[in-house]
């Protein structure tokens, strides 16, 4: 990936996380592989990346199967916080950890603004084709 | 009913190919055949498609229903599929019990005369002469009678039913006699068909199955079933597991085995599972394919539980990676039981089963079965070849 | 057994009275189905085993994440959304709601019919 786009990738996180109540971001391929991230040492991001794959890949595949129209994103709330997962373009994924009593609002908002940016990145360009691991 | 008995070669069909084959061919006529359980379970099920299998044949049933008026028995049966009205004889011994007339031509006058019960079923056997006869059931007669006399009057009805050439089928469910008349019991019958009813997780789990009286003969392992309007019993496995490598051709299969079938994938490859629904061969399967990379492990903790059995799909051509395929074994459990699929058996440098099999190290008698799943070559066959393992082969 | 079934039907058939819930299912947690209240034309089979996905993989992600207990799994779509939750050890409950649904009323009714559906299997088991 060129260096420009992953730094721009990088300012997308950055963006994100100056809301306080965002703790923790990643940019990850549908396909479950890490593309950037900004989350603490102690987490795994490849395990985190594949999560948020099978839980997208699966929630769109409900949407269709139960004619709900087309998936806009997941959330998954627990005790000590929200996980939000969205569509970012065709080939990525934007996961995004919120503390417990965020302001959803806005965090809604800026990730909305986030996904788009990433989209626009990544869409339509061969960079992730370079990413390919097995 | 047809006047024409039988071959004494034909055998008596379930209409379950798989357990047929197990049977070679169905239960030998004659027999006694013993339905068992000391609970209450789904046995009168596979009473009932067992007659209704011998009616769509056309061979005569004589059903002796201890619990049921005709004409509801009768509309019940209806539920296993389309079958000539007369190919069908019950013993009524309801109408009495409840002081009503009955129409039917064998009716049990009084339902405490034991003589007078089996009398009825004797004479109805050596005027039908049917090709399988179901008593449903003795325990209706063991809550009533001295243990004694019924299990004299038991062996006088084996004795009529085999002089007929049927098969004749008892049910019985066990809350009073000990082991010892079970055993009893046990060795009047050439085959005893035994009938459990479990519940795991708020799901409800029916199985049975078939052991031959006497050293060496058939005996499976426990084989789950269901019941299917119209169809009858069926053979079921609640989930096979189709795992292998990366790019193995998983997904393929398990599209190819479904009439209709999911598949979550991104970017060529499968990031949680793939479903699909299988009913071939009066086996009903549904069918769970797991992602092949190592990042995916985790839904293996979600789905790889109540596996039957398992496909393990790889790439003949791609030796490299047998030692991740046995790695995914693993991960669904030991003791499970397990067909190779050798696909992409079709493209050059593909190896052959034997090599597969000395190179995986699997041991012996693993079947190994050559696949192109993209034509849907060969993996009928192995889903047939893993339900004959379930079954247990002997 | 048949009576456990009847019991499990009951809370979910009050569940989907609840008005903006279009339908519920109760499956267990490695995605069999349990008993349902979905329409025609939406297999049962594929939503439970769907559900498992969601909510094993979400409640593993919980824990890599350090976020504690995890709640429930919500899917938010233009038409319509899909909340997942745990029922006890066995089994998770699962509701289709309407767009637009009150989300509030909704996760009540299903807290309650959740804890329900424990309490039934647990007693149904012996446990």
């Amino acid at each position: 990936m060129p260096e420009d786009v992953r730094a721009a990738l990088q300012g997308v996180i950055a963006d994100l996380k100056r809301i306080p109540d965002v703790l923790a971001v990643s940019i990850v391929r549908r396909d479950g592989l890490p593309i950037v991230h900004s989350l603490p040492k102690a987490m795994n991001p490849k395990k985190i990346a594949a999560m948020a794959a099978a839980i997208v890949g699966t929630s769109e595949m409900a949407a269709v199967e139960m004619g709900q129209g087309d998936f806009i994103q997941s959330i998954v709330d627990s005790h000590g916080g929200k996980l939000l997962a969205t569509g970012a373009g065709e080939e990525a994924l934007l996961v995004t950890m919120v503390k417990e009593d965020a302001n959803m609002g806005l965090v809604l908002l800026s990730v909305d603004r986030a996904v788009q940016t990433i989209a626009q990145l990544l869409d339509g360009d061969e960079l992730l084709q370079t990413e390919a691991q097995t | 009913m047809s006047d024409v008995r039988p071959s004494e070669a034909s055998r008596a069909r379930t209409g379950i190919p798989v357990l047929d084959e197990r049977l070679k061919g169905g239960f030998p006529r004659p027999s006694t055949l013993l339905f068992f359980s000391d609970k209450p379970t789904e046995k009168r099920l596979f009473a009932e498609h067992f007659a209704v299998e011998g009616a769509k044949a056309g061979e005569g049933a004589l059903y002796v229903d201890f619990y049921r008026a005709p004409q509801l028995a009768r509309r019940e049966l209806g539920q296993f599929g389309h079958f000539a009205p007369d190919q069908i004889t019950f013993v009524d011994a309801i109408s009495s019990q409840l002081l009503m007339p009955s129409t039917e031509p064998y009716r049990v006058e009084d339902v405490g005369d034991l003589r007078g019960i089996i009398e009825t079923v004797e004479r109805a056997i050596e005027e039908r002469r049917p090709s399988r006869v179901i008593v449903d059931s003795m325990e209706f007669l063991a809550d009533r009678f001295p243990k004694e006399d019924v299990l004299r009057e038991w062996r006088r009805l084996i004795d009529v039913a085999h002089r007929a050439g049927s098969v004749i089928c008892f049910l019985f469910i066990n809350w009073t006699y000990r082991d010892r008349d079970l055993q009893e019991i046990r060795q009047m019958s050439d085959f005893v068909v035994e009938f459990q009813s479990s519940m795991r997780g708020g799901i409800v789990r029916n199985t049975m199955r078939i052991s031959e009286v006497g050293d060496g003969g058939v005996q499976t392992s426990w084989i789950p079933y269901t019941f299917k309007d119209f169809i009858g019993v069926t053979v079921y496995f609640p989930r096979i597991l189709v795992t292998g490598p990366f790019n193995a051709g998983k997904s393929t299969v398990v599209r190819s085995l479904s009439e209709k079938a999911i598949s979550i994938d991104r970017m060529g490859t499968t990031v949680a599972f793939d479903y699909g629904n299988v009913n071939v061969m009066g086996i009903e399967a549904e069918l769970f394919g797991t992602p092949g990379q190592e990042r995916f492990e985790f839904i293996f903790q979600i789905f790889a539980r109540e596996v039957s059995g398992v496909l393990l799909v790889v790439d003949a051509t791609r030796t490299e990676d047998f030692d991740r395929a046995k790695h995914m074994l693993e991960l669904v459990g030991p003791r499970i039981p397990y067909v190779v699929l050798a696909n992409k058996s079709d493209l050059p440098g593909a190896l052959d089963p034997e090599a597969i099999a000395r190179r995986m190290d699997l041991p012996a008698g693993t079947p190994v079965i050559p696949t192109v799943a993209t034509a849907s070559r060969g993996v009928r066959d192995a889903l047939l070849v893993l339900a004959e393992m379930i079954i247990g082969v002997r | 057994m048949t009576d456990l079934w009847g019991q499990l039907e009951a809370v979910i058939e009050e569940l989907s009275r609840v008005s903006d819930i279009q339908a519920a299912a109760v499956v267990r947690r490695d995605g069999l189905v349990i008993t349902h209240t979905l329409p025609d034309g939406v297999d049962p089979k594929i939503v439970a085993a769907m559900t498992a996905a969601i909510v094993g993989t979400s409640e593993m992600a919980t824990v890599q994440l350090s976020q504690g207990r995890f709640n429930r799994a919500l899917v938010e779509s233009d038409e319509g959304k899909l909340i997942s939750t745990g029922a006890g050890e066995e089994a998770l409950l699962v509701a289709l709601l309407y767009k637009d649904a009150n989300l509030g009323l909704v996760l009540m009714a299903m807290e309650r019919a959740a804890r329900q559906v424990d309490e039934i299997l647990r007693r149904g088991t012996g446990r």
